[in-house]
């Protein structure tokens, strides 16, 4: 089975009857580093959200790894949201075995090495940190998982653009070549040079799904320029 | 992983709780260590609206700490569940059985917990009043005195029947209780997130809803059957109705803690939708 994720005629209507995937249909292959790109409202988030199992479909399926969201999904499935969600009180020591715990393809030793790339102590309190700080230790260990899936929503926004470069290289350096990796962002011109695909999204439903080796081909100019040529407003 | 569940949630909550009933036990010995104070030796005119002042104020820290506890867990579920930290506990590997059960578990034994720690400030503090007022040296004689008179005038008397059962079947409605209050507490906040736009308001909406529901199951059942008893009843003792009563109350309470919790697994499993 060449696919990840099989998104099958996936619908989301929130309340107030707004929708906000409109009968998706959509592959994800193995061992790819993906964007997933899209203007505000566009269903990106959603469609995270439905894959790692915080939200249920109104209409439709997803298999990931052939299976429906549930725990055997989420065990191989790392995701990162675009919001700090680690408990504040919490050590970064007691986070390590707290992943240790509940995920099987944890690594502590490459968290630790990582966490001391960055002078970043295991006995720090996560509210103690600053905001940059947390992203990278949610990033770190996020990434010290040896999952099939990463999905990371806007990983670099927000940061400084040295620590993007640092996210990028720890998102590169760590992803297993089998695994794909699901990149959602606004920052395509930061993302661009890692990136194998890319999918457009807009108003809930994929525009494009395509290689950026393709795109820069046919179209001739960057993945950057297209996006803002199709989203134009 | 239900284990590993419990763990961490046991080490993430203990503090608080731990940390109040502290406080509550160190406010029945401070207020108790009063009544050792030489004023009440006094012929003060403030000395009786003084003791009750006291007493009032140990029971109001006793409703604190209660109402504080539970507070407490109320807002850690909602916030462990549905808000930021919500990401993290609804994608970990587990089963919404496994979730539910590890935060169920844990408010109620923490339920369990806060009445015991309460009964024992309670006593620690009516100790102390007691020994604030017999003479040094009488403890003993009052003690066998006391013991003496249970024994005669207590546990033979025909009033006193079956006053073992009766004290069972009140351990079994305070455990009873304890579940079906955590049940109460968690299907509330659960039913509240349905309300996308005003979350915590439709979970105090829906814990005074289900209260009231409960108010009236209740009082459905138990009606019927202390009207019929009470014309049957052997009036030389009620424990026996009692025993009963409180049976048939924690039969009730049970049904509906395991009946709300199939009703928040189901909304977690199928309605989850955080913002």
């Amino acid at each position: 089975m060449s696919e990840l994720v099989y998104v099958n005629n996936l619908t989301k209507v929130y309340e107030k009857k707004k929708m906000a995937l409109d009968h998706m249909n959509l592959v994800i292959p193995r061992g790819k580093i993906i964007g997933l790109l899209g203007p505000n409202g566009s269903g990106k988030t959603t469609l995270i959200k439905l894959i790692s199992g915080l939200l249920v479909p109104t209409e439709g399926e997803i298999l990931i790894n052939g299976k429906l969201p549930g725990p055997e999904s989420k065990a191989c499935v790392s995701y990162l949201p675009e919001r700090t969600y680690f408990q504040g009180g919490m050590k970064v020591r007691e986070l390590i075995a707290f992943f240790s715990d509940f995920y099987g393809d944890f690594q502590p030793e490459r968290a630790r090495q990582m966490l001391a790339n960055l002078n970043i102590s295991e006995d720090a309190r996560l509210k103690t940190l600053s905001k940059g700080t947390k992203e990278k230790v949610q990033l770190i260990m996020v990434m010290s998982r040896q999952a099939q899936l990463y999905i990371l929503d806007e990983p670099i926004a927000g940061v400084d653009p040295a620590a993007r470069d640092y996210i990028l290289r720890t998102i590169i350096s760590n992803y297993n070549e089998n695994a794909t990796v699901l990149i959602s962002t606004h920052l395509i011109t930061d993302i661009e040079k890692v990136l194998d695909e890319v999918i457009f999204i807009r108003d809930g439903r994929i525009m494009l799904q395509d290689t950026v080796e393709h795109i820069r081909e046919s179209r001739g100019k960057s993945v950057d320029m297209f996006f803002r040529e199709v989203f134009a407003c | 992983m239900l284990g590993k569940l419990l763990k961490h949630e046991w080490k993430a909550v203990w503090k608080i709780p731990v940390l109040l009933i502290g406080i509550l036990m160190a406010a029945a010995v401070m207020a108790g260590m009063t009544f050792h104070l030489p004023i009440w030796d006094s012929e003060w005119v403030g000395l009786p609206l003084s003791g009750v002042m006291l007493l009032l104020t140990f029971y109001v820290a006793i409703i604190a700490v209660s109402l504080g506890i539970t507070i407490y867990f109320a807002v850690r579920y909602y916030k462990n569940m549905f808000t930021d930290e919500g990401y993290l506990t609804n994608t970990l590997p587990v089963t919404s059985h496994q979730l539910l059960l590890s935060k169920a578990i844990t408010m109620a034994a923490w339920n369990l917990i806060t009445a015991l720690a309460i009964g024992a400030s309670i006593a620690v503090f009516v100790g102390m009043i007691v020994l604030a007022f017999i003479e040094p040296g009488d403890g003993r004689t009052i003690a066998e005195a006391f013991v003496e008179a249970m024994d005669t005038e207590f546990w033979d008397s025909p009033y006193m029947q079956e006053f073992g059962s009766f004290c069972v079947s009140m351990a079994v409605m305070f455990l009873a209780n304890a579940i079906s209050g955590t049940m109460v507490m968690i299907a509330s906040i659960t039913i509240g997130q349905m309300v996308r736009r005003h979350r915590i308001l439709g979970a105090i909406g829906a814990y005074f809803g289900i209260n009231t529901i409960i108010q009236i199951i209740s009082t459905v059942i138990i009606f019927p059957f202390m009207i019929y008893n009470f014309d049957n009843a052997r009036i030389e003792t009620p424990f026996p109705l009692m025993s009963v009563m409180y049976l048939i109350m924690a039969a009730v309470s049970v049904i509906i803690g395991v009946g709300l919790y199939f009703l928040s697994e189901y909304l977690i499993r199928r309605q989850l939708e955080l913002e």
